[in-house]
């Protein structure tokens, strides 16, 4: 029977290509309207080195990169036992290994499994003699998975040709000879690999997009026209892709000497008028603390993304990991009213960063987006129908309010008029000291509990109107799990698997951690049975997080936490929610005894 | 920066703010306050169109002493918070001020940077060879040798010429001027803020509190003028008069024309525009569609 779901890694040394042919195959998967998610994973070299490419392809809508691997292309073995820890390959796995490997024999073994199935395959042989180059090994690769799989072939056969077209003539020739021997090739061993086989309607063309390409264009969606930033992985692709397209649009970017000088000139562009961002990392949002007080202080709008990286310090730069949520939520001196949004997905990216300048604009504080590796860095395909947010503009001072004009007026909601440079009526001081509603320094206490007071009165109404979060299975339910950002999409699928087995699990994810949907999660802990949290961070931050809110029903709240460096995967989800079961009615148990 | 218009509509005082200074009595910022305001208003700049920021010190108090927008920033951060507002809103004059402790130690690695992207405002920077707001501590300028709060053995540290360093790091106006001596200082103010690109003021700027009566005294004995011959487009020629020790040596030092940030980032937009320009999200959107 054929496969609604594929997933295929590549993996090889640099130079092989095998992220090009990730690419192109999610760039079919784009085109043919199939759903698609792409990750990428490489050694700690610059350039070169090893590499390994995931596409997780199906004709159904998948929300988490795929457990295991399906199919698995290997050109050299040895690159292949730097990702094992990484890349799980499925029970009945097909392996395509390059005949000719210079890893010496039984060193790596890539049949560890009972049904995998491994094809030697004459990858760089199969080149050379079609293009007369074993440099288009990859391209061979791609006829085969498309002869083999089911990949669809004239989508491939094009995107060859249109990648290899910009090049010049011979090689473009040259490659599509190298698919075509790669798919001649396929036919010569069509049995058995039926249940592979992807089977598909195609639909209407979709996006492909990353996560951080999303939070971008969200930003140019929202109006963003100012951009400082500092390079940081894994956020550098929005950097990289807003010096591009800001000016386009008439705004400026500037790649700053630090990250202090990051958010300081996103500061100073927010106070004279224009929506601003910057981007960056853990370290980097380390370096960002004292002047997100600054942002609160002195109620400048300001959008930072934060793409999470592992670890402290340098830590895991490439890896994801979910553990900067207490420096978000609490990173900073004295008492600094913040926005902490979150991602699940590669469009939640998009829509955050859209709702962070809403709610920065209107409310003038600071807004943190939490993204992670895993997200940020991912491709998926989605319509671009999913991408429209309605956008909010600043609110410019009434002429009432213009007359004895004062920046930090005290108001039922907190927010103050605020006017920008060249309204005549509007000049202030603005402050990072505590000061009175006319922004001049004042240190009495009163003043400063006032002032707190109106600051974080602005949260309230935030609460009301963006109290966004995610929920799935049904009303009621045996297990509920709460989890957030990247951990979204495993749990989501291990929902959707448990519930068609009939299982009665349903699952939470807030969309905003801060001022967190207190009222929304109450509801929802009581409507379970057993409340599972699941994150990536040693600590279990999130967990503790959520009971400063609510005090989790004792005996009945269980925590799955590891560090991050590697997505959640169903298989993980599926574990604990076994787990949480037997815990479950072993107690039953002992209630009846 | 704007052009003075033929009947003034501002006098200096239109630019004082009524806020009563913090400092100390017979500080040299008082001086360095009295300059800018006759500068701007010999300049006419409309004070809504004017932001004065600054980072934190003594001297960082000075921009809620200027009737003008004001920005009183975090330590060491007044030239980032610049960079945004001139980015964003070129059309702006925008004016940074700040201590040699806020400026040189801090905020030493801003100060390279916008000399070096030639942004485009007059940072004024007040030095009186001290930290005073935290009471008294060595700074970046203060001599070697000195007793203060910190080098209670003497300062066992060189210090450094922020004039000297504006050179090299890029600024295209670097000038040296006393408190003490008002119409001088008036004058390269309106200077500063009338070049189109880093104009970087260092202002002697005595502590009375900290640095003792002296250092005015010493300060204003050491005072010299530029010769009248100075080529203040050549940098060799201005360095000259960087690092002194037992002369002061006010006036424009260095002087040049080159692309400032502002142009430069309109240069971007221009080379960016050729490419089309975007003006809606599905635009953007179209770059993620599949190509073939």
């Amino acid at each position: 029977m054929p496969t609604n779901d594929l997933t295929i890694a590549m993996v090889g040394s640099g130079g092989d290509g095998v992220v090009t042919m990730g690419d192109l195959i999610a760039q079919v998967a784009a085109r043919e309207g199939l759903h698609a998610i792409k990750t990428e994973a490489y050694g700690p070299q610059i350039r070169g080195g090893e590499a390994s490419c995931t596409v997780r392809i199906a004709s159904k809508d998948i929300f988490a990169q795929g457990d295991t691997v399906d199919v698995l292309v290997v050109f050299r073995r040895a690159d292949f036992a730097r990702f094992r820890g990484e890349l799980s390959v499925a029970e009945d796995a097909v392996i395509l290994a390059e005949a000719d490997d210079p890893t010496p024999e039984g060193e790596v073994n890539l049949t560890g499994q009972g049904g995998v199935r491994l094809v030697q395959v004459p990858f760089g042989e199969l080149a050379r003699d079609s293009a007369g180059t074993p440099a288009s090994k990859n391209v061979v690769a791609l006829g085969i998975l498309s002869g083999l799989f089911g990949l669809p072939e004239e989508g491939l056969r094009l995107a060859v040709s249109h990648k290899f077209g910009r090049k010049k003539e011979s090689v473009r020739e040259a490659n599509t000879k190298a698919f075509e021997a790669g798919v001649a090739f396929a036919r010569s061993l069509t049995e058995g690999f039926e249940a592979k086989r992807l089977e598909y309607v195609p639909g209407e063309p979709l996006l492909l997009m990353s996560g951080n390409e999303a939070s971008a264009v969200g930003a140019m969606h929202a109006g963003c026209r100012f951009f400082a930033g500092y390079p940081i992985t894994p956020s550098s692709e929005i950097l990289h892709f807003l010096a591009e397209w800001l000016p386009r649009a008439g705004g400026s970017f500037i790649q700053t000497e630090d990250e202090l000088a990051a958010i300081g000139a996103v500061i100073g562009a927010s106070f004279a008028g224009v929506k601003s961002m910057t981007a960056t990392s853990g370290p980097g949002l380390s370096l960002m603390t004292e002047m997100l007080g600054l942002s609160s202080m002195a109620e400048v709008p300001t959008v930072i993304v934060d793409v999470q990286r592992g670890g402290p310090s340098t830590g895991n730069p490439t890896k994801g990991e979910q553990a900067d949520l207490f420096q978000c939520l609490y990173g900073t001196h004295g008492d600094a009213p913040r926005v902490v949004l979150a991602c699940g997905d590669v469009q939640d990216c998009f829509h955050a960063t859209v709702d962070a300048f809403n709610i920065s604009e209107e409310f003038q504080l600071p807004v943190l987006i939490l993204s992670d590796q895993a997200v940020g860095q991912r491709k998926e395909t989605l319509p671009a129908s999913k991408l429209v947010h309605e956008v909010l503009d600043r609110a410019k001072p009434t002429e009432a309010q213009l007359v004895d004009y004062k920046r930090y007026a005290d108001t039922p909601t907190g927010v103050s008029p605020m006017s920008v440079p060249g309204m005549k009526s509007g000049m202030y001081q603005t402050n990072g000291l505590e000061h009175d509603a006319d922004g001049q320094p004042a240190s009495a206490y009163l003043v400063h509990e006032k002032m707190n007071a109106k600051r974080y009165r602005k949260l309230w109404p935030i609460r009301d109107k963006y109290h966004s979060f995610r929920r799935y299975g049904p009303e009621e339910a045996d297990i509920g799990i709460v989890c957030w950002g990247s951990s979204d999409g495993a749990v989501r699928e291990a929902v959707i698997a448990a519930n068609a087995r009939g299982e009665k699990v349903s699952a939470f994810v807030p969309q905003i951690l801060y001022p967190f949907p207190k009222r929304d999660f109450e509801r929802y802990a009581a409507s379970v049975q057993e409340l599972l949290v699941m994150e990536l961070s040693y600590t279990a931050q999130f967990y503790k997080y959520l009971r400063t809110f609510l005090r989790l029903p004792e005996g009945r709240t269980h925590v799955f936490k590891r560090s991050g460096g590697r997505s959640l995967s169903v298989a993980e989800v599926n574990r604990e929610l076994r787990r949480v079961e037997s815990i479950a009615s072993s107690r039953e148990m002992e209630v009846a005894i | 920066m704007s052009t003075p218009a033929l009947v003034p509509a501002f006098q200096p005082a239109d630019y004082k703010s009524a806020l009563k200074p913090v400092w100390c009595a017979g500080c040299g910022d008082f001086g360095a306050l009295a300059a800018l305001h006759r500068a701007m208003a010999k300049l006419q700049l409309e004070p809504w169109n004017t932001v004065v920021l600054s980072g934190i010190g003594c001297s960082s108090r000075l921009p809620g002493y200027v009737e003008t927008f004001g920005f009183n920033g975090v330590h060491g951060r007044a030239l980032t918070l610049a960079t945004g507002v001139k980015a964003a809103r070129p059309e702006l004059n925008v004016i940074a001020v700040g201590g040699d402790g806020d400026g040189i130690a801090i905020g030493g690695n801003h100060f390279l940077h916008a000399a070096r992207r030639n942004l485009d405002i007059a940072y004024f920077l007040m030095d009186n060879e001290i930290y005073g707001l935290t009471k008294g501590q060595a700074a970046p300028t203060t001599p070697t040798g000195d007793k203060t709060k910190s080098t209670y053995w003497g300062n066992p540290e060189p210090s450094v010429d922020p004039c000297e360093l504006a050179i090299s790091f890029g600024a295209t106006w670097v000038a040296r001027g006393f408190s003490g001596d008002p119409k001088t200082l008036t004058e390269l103010m309106t200077q500063a803020m009338q070049h189109r690109g880093f104009a970087f003021l260092n202002v002697m700027s005595p502590c009375v509190t900290w640095r003792g009566d002296d250092q005015f005294k010493i300060l204003k004995a050491k005072l010299k003028s530029l010769p009248e011959d100075h080529d203040r487009g050549s940098r060799a020629a201005a360095l000259a008069y960087t690092r002194e020790t037992d002369t002061m040596t006010t006036g424009v030092l260095y002087e040049v024309r080159e692309p400032s940030l502002v142009e430069r980032l309109e240069g971007v937009r221009t080379k960016a525009l050729k490419t089309g320009p975007v003006t809606s999200t599905a635009e953007v959107l179209r770059a993620f569609a599949p190509a073939f």
